[in-house]
């Protein structure tokens, strides 16, 4: 029998490990007052300690330069200058002599105070200030218990390719030496699927689970433990069949990702020579350059919410810098960038407010964009400034009626116009387009489509749209079916509106990802896909050894209810070789 | 001493990016640098305390800047507030 803890699953991967559990609670803080004439070697020890800390900074933020990640070094350089503050060190040593008292003691007084005047403010902005300070602290406070963070691998093993670590929390800084020290997986009892460390460990594909509380506590050091980032479980008192199913799975995975690289430079055919079209879903600057090496036509999806999460909304040149970079790094080959699609499940810190008593069905993606429509029209010009670099083309999220599309494209054509008047030429057919992923949309798909100047089906709301289920909930989510013949029908009445209004339709929800759907969704007639880079091997082999033909024809007597009575029959059967 | 009056008008005030800059450019100087507004005095040489002054866009701070090189420093900040810290708005 085996335990499983529930938390979120950040990355959708598998890892099996030991636990290695990293517990603040080691550092303990000694408070003591100090002897006559010991207040100039504390003060040194406390300002050795802040220039160590700044130093290790510095160089974990030289090893992420060459991984792209400029987040990551936003966020250390945020670090650095809290350890430089005269109101954080200069005012402990104040503490260290006026007081009496040792450096641990001044720190942890000093930062409460500084915790304090940013509560006091009561900004959500600066509340995540307030995990930087915290995260400053750490670093020093580490430093003068003589664990130096640098030691890390005296503390854990130098090889965590079987380790998992868990943690309270975990910042940037710590995530990204545990990534080159090629950590298993990861666990935290405290964080969000959006939180900087959750955004990183995504972008470097390391499995994780955040939100699984009590871990510390619940898991033994040592002890074996599974991760399924799918379904944001963790596995512990692992039995022997548990270990031999995961141990294959992973197995397979690993073996078959090597073995896919070579489907990445053939040709996007069908065995019966039917055309398809791979794009890559990506946000941080690390995903572009793994979209280049997947060698996908270019980006179908690029999401734009991270950048909601770092201040009260982002201006137009943060995000200016971040789509030329894309558009810069993708060289010649299209980014669809889809506007601000938070509310529901993701909702920045800066726009809590907007939400109302049921999430899913309240002031989320487009309507929200519309609704702060100053910040809609900053991430309108950062968008259309970035497309005098390359092709980029719009896409609005979340429809539920043409009324919305021509809202959205008023304010286009009006930030289009005011850049004209500042001497800035974009080009008036930049492509719009829109997410059908309501069932409103996809029901009026006729009057919708004309609108818009290609669709994108986003599969997840959808399906949890149509069969009312929401798949974080336990209770329900063996409910939540891609192949619902509710949902089989709505797919083929967008495809074959596409088809009249000669509209590219792409999928890029998670089934556009998953081998055997895809077979699926080519036998509904879709073409165009847009995944996550680390799929794309797989789908496309699934796809080049399959033939559409035949596809149709088991979609077809599936959706018929002649043959094959179950989803997974039909699954089962697009998955065989020789399909 | 120099004493200089600076007015934010990037849009989104002293928010981080803003600050950092702000930090680090009074940090290159030799010299002691003080920001005043809303009744608040920071050292403008302190991440955190221009942080703490939450001052939005279209405030009016006082700066104070002593020291070896007060006066480049006073020129080098106000340079920096009129550019809207190199935001564009």
């Amino acid at each position: 029998m085996s335990l499983a803890l529930t938390g979120i699953g950040v990355t959708s991967g598998i890892a099996m490990g030991r636990v290695h559990r990293l517990t603040p609670g080691e550092l303990a803080l000694p408070e003591y007052h100090l002897e006559a004439g010991a207040v100039n070697t504390e003060v040194t020890r406390i300002r050795q300690a802040a220039q160590r800390s700044e130093r290790f900074l510095g160089e974990v933020m030289t090893r992420v330069s060459g991984r792209g990640s400029e987040t990551a070094r936003d966020l250390l350089e945020a670090h650095r200058l809290m350890l430089r503050d005269p109101m954080l060190i200069d005012a402990t040593c104040e503490r260290i002599s006026e007081q009496r008292i040792n450096a641990e003691w001044a720190l942890a007084q000093q930062s409460e105070q500084l915790q304090e005047e940013f509560r006091r403010l009561d900004d959500e902005y600066l509340a995540l200030r307030r995990e930087d300070l915290e995260q400053a602290v750490g670093l020093v406070q580490r430093e003068l218990a003589e664990q130096p963070t640098t030691d890390i691998d005296a503390r854990i093993p130098h090889h965590l390719d079987r380790t998992i670590l868990v943690a309270s929390e975990l910042g940037p800084a710590e995530l990204t030496l545990l990534s080159q020290r090629r950590v298993a997986g990861l666990i935290t009892e405290h964080g969000a699927p959006y939180s900087h460390a959750a955004i990183l460990a995504r972008s470097l594909e390391i499995p994780m689970v955040v939100g699984v509380h009590h871990a510390l506590e619940l898991l033994q050091e040592d002890e074996e433990v599974i991760i399924d980032g799918h379904y944001g479980s963790v596995l512990a008192e692992v039995d022997d069949s548990l270990r031999r199913h995961y141990a294959e799975k992973l197995d397979a995975t690993l073996r078959h990702r090597n073995d896919l690289k070579r489907y990445l430079g053939r040709p996007s055919l069908t065995a019966d020579r039917q055309p398809f079209c791979l794009h890559g879903n990506a946000e941080l600057p690390l995903e572009f350059k793994r979209c280049l090496d997947a060698r996908v036509e270019g980006i179908g999806l690029m999401r734009t919410e991270y950048m909601f999460l770092e201040e009260n909304l982002p201006d137009e040149e943060s995000q200016y810098r971040a789509y030329s970079n894309a558009v810069r790094t993708m060289n010649g080959r299209s980014i669809t960038i889809r506007t601000l699609d938070a509310g529901g499940d993701k909702l920045p810190a800066a726009l809590e407010l907007t939400r109302g008593p049921n999430p899913a069905l309240g002031l989320r993606g487009l309507r929200l964009s519309l609704s702060i429509a100053d910040a809609f029209r900053n991430q309108l010009r950062a968008i259309l400034r970035a497309s005098t670099l390359g092709p980029v083309r719009i896409l609005l999220p979340m429809l539920t009626s043409v009324a919305e599309i021509h809202q959205a494209r008023q304010l286009i054509a009006e930030c289009r116009e005011q850049l004209r008047n500042e001497g800035v030429k974009i080009d008036p057919d930049l492509p719009v387009g829109g997410m059908i992923e309501t069932p409103a949309a996809a029901l009026d798909i006729e009057s919708m489509a004309p609108e818009l100047d290609f669709l994108a089906i986003g599969t997840n709301d959808l399906i949890q749209y149509v069969l009312a289920v929401d798949r974080q909930d336990e209770l329900v989510s063996h409910i939540y079916d891609p192949t619902h013949r509710g949902i089989l029908e709505l797919i083929t009445r967008i495809v074959e509106a596409g088809r009249r209004h000669d509209r590219e339709v792409t999928v890029c929800g998670e089934l556009a990802g998953d081998p055997a759907a895809v077979r699926m969704l080519i036998g509904l007639g879709v073409h165009h896909f847009s995944l996550p880079p680390a799929q794309v091997g797989a789908v496309k082999k699934s796809l080049i050894e399959c033939n559409s033909r035949r596809c149709r024809e088991l979609v077809e007597s599936y959706r018929s209810g002649n043959a094959l009575p179950d989803g997974t029959d039909l699954l089962t059967a697009l998955a065989e070789r020789g399909c | 001493m120099t004493r200089k009056s600076l007015k934010l008008t990037n849009q989104l005030g002293l928010h981080a990016r803003a600050a950092s800059k702000l930090v680090q450019t009074a940090s290159a100087f030799d010299c002691q640098a003080w920001l005043e507004y809303n009744g608040r005095r920071v050292n403008a040489r302190s991440i955190m305390g221009v942080l703490l002054l939450a001052a939005p866009c279209g405030s009016e701070l006082e700066l104070e800047t002593s020291g070896e090189q007060a006066e480049d420093a006073a020129e080098a900040i106000a340079e920096l507030v009129e550019n809207r810290f190199g935001e564009g708005q």
